[in-house]
């Protein structure tokens, strides 16, 4: 087993080498490179690139006056064994104001669903129960519509930036029914747009992230083929197929070290199938070096091509993460106050029991949940 | 006037309040009472400020008090500030009775500082000074020597009535001289 591992340490320091190497000598020549990721047809995703690959930005200076908005839900999911098929979504609320009138809101509020239109939903032309995808998705959506309500709420302050946990592409939406699917795209790029408007940076913060667009990159940089086609690959007799050289790393991985601290990455558009959608908001993303680790920071294109508001992002996702000692503090606010924890679901289900039984209701829960409830040896 | 805190635990020998504003509070041994019906006068004996939510501890931020509240407001959130009071007395139709109150102050009650005279009346007696060395739990000798600054502040040093005190306190401690010598010297510093 040990000597696996020293084989796979060896052979993980040489792709580093490799890709570390490559990311400077494609950048000399970036733009033929850019045309090429937009020809080929590759079987992984690749960042679209309209910069050379290793140019590092220097942490700009911080605002001393800003505001960090940041929202995120939880939720109890309807149980069939419980007496009452309806369920609880809790989103949390954080607006942290620095410098100059400091101060913090941090709140939660709870919505239960329980009447038919929350309960069912129309997938497919057909009106099937509220899942935990639906559910999810819905609990996404007024996660967006609280980031807004909040940014709406603090107009009058300067450089606002709203960061919302977790990736900005929905690509969870991709193979969905197109009515379910523009029930959520429609409205969550409405308040996109409304965002656009007020000038207010959205960003997805994304830890420690596991993709590896930027590699794929590489990956194609390094196939002999002018533009390549993964699916009429003629390399497979090969023993080791050209483009193998830095596969199994992540851009994380490459990333850690080009980046020093406080630096982000070029700018690079991810090619998620969803973004066609997108539009005006289609989604770029760039790496930062927070000290603590790599981060993966996602913007909407009027981001990334809006160079006071990157600017801002950039300093104010570096100084939420330093201020939270290495992930951002505003979402970890956002989850303290939104998570909904085992206990809590038991209290919930037996509150809605309770208030059947003073209203005179006969509560019936499955012989499953009783025995759940009550186990016997 | 603004009240200085809230009950969140109620017993008969005392109660538990929390300040409305994080890292204030009435000062220790100071004369506290509620608006409870009967009102119930008692002295502050613990002042604690914690994290408000159960499984997260504050951590040191090497940053000044000025500092923490412009780069890291939101834990002003997180932290609360709660008061132990002991029960002195409390109010039987319009009367002052030095006995423990029949019903303690019910939850969610306020707590207001006491008036000038209410702080006199409360300590013309040492009636005070007795519960308080009766009472286990509380820190004796410190709660003695703080009540009596604050009643003797309230009487402009009247140093008739240290003397009067101090005698009441040497009946107490007649077994103890060394405790009281020390109780008294710092009375008097």
């Amino acid at each position: 087993m040990l000597g696996e591992r020293r084989h796979f340490v060896d052979e993980f320091g040489e792709k580093i080498k490799l890709a570390q190497s490559e990311l400077r000598n494609k950048s000399k020549n970036w733009e033929e490179l850019s045309r090429k990721v937009d020809k080929s047809k590759t079987s992984w995703l690749l960042a679209g690139i309209s910069s050379p690959l290793n140019i590092t930005s220097p942490l700009p200076k911080r605002p001393s006056n800003y505001t960090a908005i940041s929202s995120d839900g939880s939720q109890i999911f309807p149980d069939r064994h419980e007496a009452l098929p309806c369920y609880l979504i809790n989103i949390s609320s954080i607006i942290l104001n620095y410098g100059d009138n400091s101060g913090a809101n941090l709140s939660s509020d709870p919505v239960l669903f329980y009447k038919e239109q929350d309960r069912f939903t129309l997938w497919d032309g057909k009106k099937i129960p509220a899942n935990s995808e639906v559910i999810s998705h819905r609990r996404t959506l007024m996660e967006f519509e609280r980031l807004l309500d909040l940014v709406k709420e603090t107009s009058g302050r300067e450089n606002i930036i709203s960061i919302s946990d977790g990736t900005l592409i929905l690509w969870r939406l991709e193979g969905t029914p197109s009515d379910f699917k523009s029930g959520v795209l429609e409205p969550f790029l409405n308040i996109m747009e409304e965002l656009k408007n007020r000038r207010v940076p959205i960003v997805g913060y994304i830890s420690s992230p596991g993709s590896a667009d930027v590699i794929n990159v590489l990956r194609l940089g390094l196939c002999p083929e002018k533009v390549s086609y993964c699916n009429q690959c003629p390399y497979t007799e090969l023993p080791k197929l050209p483009c193998a050289q830095v596969e199994g790393l992540t851009d994380n991985n490459l990333f850690s070290r080009v980046l020093k601290q406080g630096e982000r990455s070029a700018v690079f558009r991810s090619s998620s199938r969803i973004l066609e959608s997108y539009g005006d908001h289609h989604i770029y993303f760039f790496y930062i070096n927070i000290g603590e680790e790599i981060a993966r920071v996602e913007i909407p294109k009027w981001v990334a091509e809006d160079n006071k508001l990157l600017t801002l992002a950039h300093t104010l996702v570096y100084d939420q993460a330093k201020k939270g000692k290495g992930y951002p503090v505003a979402i970890a606010e956002a989850h303290e106050q939104a998570v909904v924890k085992g206990k809590d679901r038991n209290f919930f289900f037996d509150l809605i029991k309770e208030s059947m039984v003073k209203a005179d209701f006969n509560v019936t829960i499955s012989r499953k949940g009783l025995s759940k409830r009550v186990p016997g040896v | 006037m603004d009240h200085i805190g809230e009950v969140i635990e109620s017993s008969t020998k005392g109660f538990v309040a929390r300040s409305p504003r994080v890292g204030e509070s009435p000062s220790f041994g100071s004369f506290v009472k509620t608006d409870s019906s009967p009102v119930v006068y008692g002295l502050v004996y613990e002042i604690i400020t914690q994290s408000s939510e159960p499984g997260r501890r504050p951590t040191a931020y090497d940053m000044s008090m000025d500092e923490l509240k412009r780069e890291q407001p939101q834990i002003f959130e997180l932290l609360k500030t709660e008061f132990h009071v002991l029960t002195l007395a409390h109010t039987d139709s319009k009367k002052l009775n030095f006995t423990l109150s029949p019903l303690p102050p019910p939850i969610h009650s306020f707590i207001y500082e006491c008036t000038d005279k209410e702080k006199k009346e409360l300590s013309e007696q040492d009636f005070f000074l007795r519960t308080i060395v009766s009472s286990s739990n509380v820190p004796v000798d410190d709660l003695l020597i703080s009540s009596l600054y604050h009643a003797s502040t309230v009487r402009k040093d009247d140093s008739e009535y240290i003397v009067r005190m101090g005698k009441s306190l040497s009946r107490y401690f007649k077994d103890d001289y060394e405790r009281l010598s020390s109780i008294l010297r710092r009375v008097l510093y």
